[in-house]
Formats: C-alpha cells, structure tokens, sequence
C-alpha cells in the first residue's frame, strides 16, 4: 500500500470520533497519533513530522482553526503540513473561516470511513 | 437493598461466603463485624451480593435497536446536531457500557457527528474498579467477532484483552445505587437507559422505587431497555411499551409534566 508509514494526527476533543477515524486510517495502512485539542497538536507536530493533520474545530482549550493559524506560522517544513477539516459546521462562513486560517480541505461530519481514506489518499499526495 | 423470599437461596449463599472469606464461625459473630464495619465489611458485603457475570455484546437485538431506531427517534425531537446521553446502570465490570461504544462505533453511522456521552453506574464499587481497569477474559469476549477484539484490544497475557483507552475515555463511571433518588438524580436526564438483569433481584417496593428514579432519569420521549426476562409494564405504570423490529423497549411518554 502507498499509504503505508504515512503518518497522520488526527486532533479531536471525543475519544470515540479519534477512535472511529483511526480505526480507518489504521485499516489502510496508515500510522496514527491522536491529540485531544490544538495545544496537544501543538505539541505533537513539534516532537514529530506528520504527512496529514486531521482537525476538528469546536474543541476545549485551544480550537482547530487557532490551531491551524498558529501552525502556519511556525517555521517550514511543518508550517507546510497538509490539513484536512472536519467539523459539524457548514455554513459558508465556517468554510471561510477554515480557509483564511490555513486549512487544504473541509469535510462536514459524519464522514464516512471510505471518505476520510480517499481525502487522506489525496491530501498526503497518493494517486487514487 | 431487599430481596424477595424467592432469592433466600442466593441471599444464604452470599452471606456464607462472607462468612467464610472474613473467618466468622457463627452468623452471630458475622453480623457484629458488619454492624461495625470491620475492615470496610460493609463494603464488601454490597460488593458480594451485586451479580457481576456478564460478556461483551450482551442481548444485542437491543444494541441493534439503539442504532437503528432509538438514537434517530430521539435525534427527530432534539434536531439534528443534539448530544446523545446514555445510562448504562448497573454497568457492573464495564461490558456493557463499552459494548455500547463499540456498537456505536461499528454500526452508527453519525457516530462522529453528535456528541455521545455514556455514563456508566454501579452499587460496587469493586465492580466499577475493574470496569475502569477494562482488563477482560476469554469468556467476557466470547460473542465478539475476532476482527472486533483486534480492533478494540490489546492482548495482555494468554487470557486477557485490555480494552483501548479511547473507550475507556469515552465512558465515565459512577457509584450509584438506583433506589436511592439522592443517588441516581446527580447523573442527569438520559436519552437512553440499559438497565438490564437488576430489577428482577428488587423486591416489589424497591422495584417500583427504582422505576420512579429510572423515570426521572430519562428525557421525555427517552427509552430504557430491560433485560428480555424483565417487564416494565408489571412494574410501573409510568412508561409506554414500545415495539421495534429488534427490541421491545420502554419509553417515558413525551411531552409529560416533571413527576
């Protein structure tokens, strides 16, 4: 599999939904790591490269789109990392929002697991 | 706690291997250490009369039911992007509780859409320790398909799985004994309550008791699954039998006044 050792955060506040997209990701040959908000994504993409950040918004202690701005500014090569959004959100506004701040991709939960794989497949730059 | 003079035999044979497990020669001896508590005996005696044999995917038909009807009725009335709160009580070690987690995450489609809190209650408190723990045997997993043990465990030995800590996250724990309103009340409204396999050990007044505080525990409009030999409708009058194709499920009639 392509997908194989590409490494992916996926940043959300509920367990389940960390569970439910790992459990995805993982099935496809993807390494998974898990952060609970945007100061432990923060945290993560410091100690370690990613290929894909998967990024929740509404989360407590620091959102997803703060996340994402501040990650933009951080020095390359990280500032580069691809993200993708997922939120239940989806209003026009919130896809701005989303946009300014730096986000590659937004996707309006639920999304399915053939979904997250296909954005992931793309995002980290694997032919479908 | 009371029992009805049908479960002597089971209350006989608890009370015997407290007996024995704290060395008392005689029920008179026992009975003095419980009055005063010696070493948390109080404790332990709750803690020996709650039933803890239970496994992973229990009477799914009502698993079944959550996602295919119950958590859609209850998303109809509170809009589209609502929390979903559910009660598993008593959860004993914690199999039915992660069952239900599980389930959501194999079979829920909007699983990552709404916000589900599961709480988790029991009188044991040994019991809810190794819930917490989620530390499971062979005979806890029987009925789970192997993928779903590789997907959901990790292999601790030769004969023990431990449950991945994002379901142990994803479910909170408390001490709730549920004929005490003081007690079950703190939790908070339910869309959906398991209450499985308990009401049965009640005698009538605790039974009817505990029905009243299950009651207050739901949402209006919220369901409560009972174990399949247990029947509501002999129990209290407050709730509506619903039939669905998987289950047939209890239900807090919409729309009433705060009892």
């Amino acid at each position: 599999m392509a997908e194989a050792g590409k490494r992916v955060l996926v940043v959300d506040d509920a367990a389940l939904v960390r569970l439910y997209y790992r459990g995805a990701l993982e099935s496809h040959g993807y390494v998974v790591e898990e952060a609970l908000n945007g100061l432990e994504a923060l945290e993560k993409i410091s100690g370690a490269a990613f290929d894909l950040l998967v990024v929740d918004v509404n989360m407590p202690q620091m959102d997803g789109l703060t996340f994402v701005a501040k990650l933009r500014s951080l020095a390359l090569p990280v500032a580069a990392t691809p993200v993708l959004i997922t939120s239940t959100e989806s209003g026009p506004q919130d896809f701005a929002a989303a946009r300014v701040a730096g986000a590659n991709f937004y996707v309006t939960k639920p999304v399915t697991p053939e979904q997250l794989v296909a954005l992931a497949a793309m995002l980290c730059g694997i032919a479908a | 706690m009371s029992f009805s003079e049908p479960k002597r035999y089971y209350v006989e044979r608890r009370i015997a291997e407290r007996m024995t497990a704290t060395g008392a020669l005689s029920f008179a001896s026992y009975f003095a250490r419980l009055r005063t508590d010696v070493d948390g005996e109080v404790e332990h005696f709750v803690n020996a009369f709650t039933v803890n044999e239970t496994y992973f995917y229990r009477e799914d038909h009502q698993l079944r039911c959550l996602t295919t009807n119950l958590l859609a009725e209850r998303l109809a009335v509170k809009g589209p992007s609502a929390a979903i709160r559910i009660w598993s009580v008593p959860c004993s070690t914690g199999e039915e509780p992660y069952s239900i987690a599980i389930w959501l995450l194999e079979n829920w489609p909007l699983v990552d859409r709404h916000e589900i809190e599961i709480v988790a209650s029991d009188i044991d408190t040994a019991a809810l320790e190794r819930a917490r723990e989620g530390l499971f045997g062979k005979r806890a997993l029987m009925r789970l398909p192997t993928e779903i043990v590789a997907s959901y465990f990790t292999p601790e030995g030769p004969d023990a799985w431990r449950i991945l800590a994002d379901l142990r996250d994803s479910v909170r724990f408390t001490q709730v004994n549920i004929v005490k309103p003081e007690e079950t009340r703190p939790n908070g409204r339910f869309d959906v309550v398991f209450c499985r396999n308990v009401l049965i050990y009640f005698d009538d007044t605790s039974r009817r008791i505990a029905a009243e505080n299950l009651y207050e525990n739901l949402e209006p409009g919220g369901f409560i699954c009972l174990g399949h030999t247990e029947s509501m409708s002999r129990i209290s009058p407050l709730f509506e039998v619903q039939r669905f194709a998987d289950a047939i499920v209890y239900r807090r009639p919409p729309g009433e006044p705060h009892g």
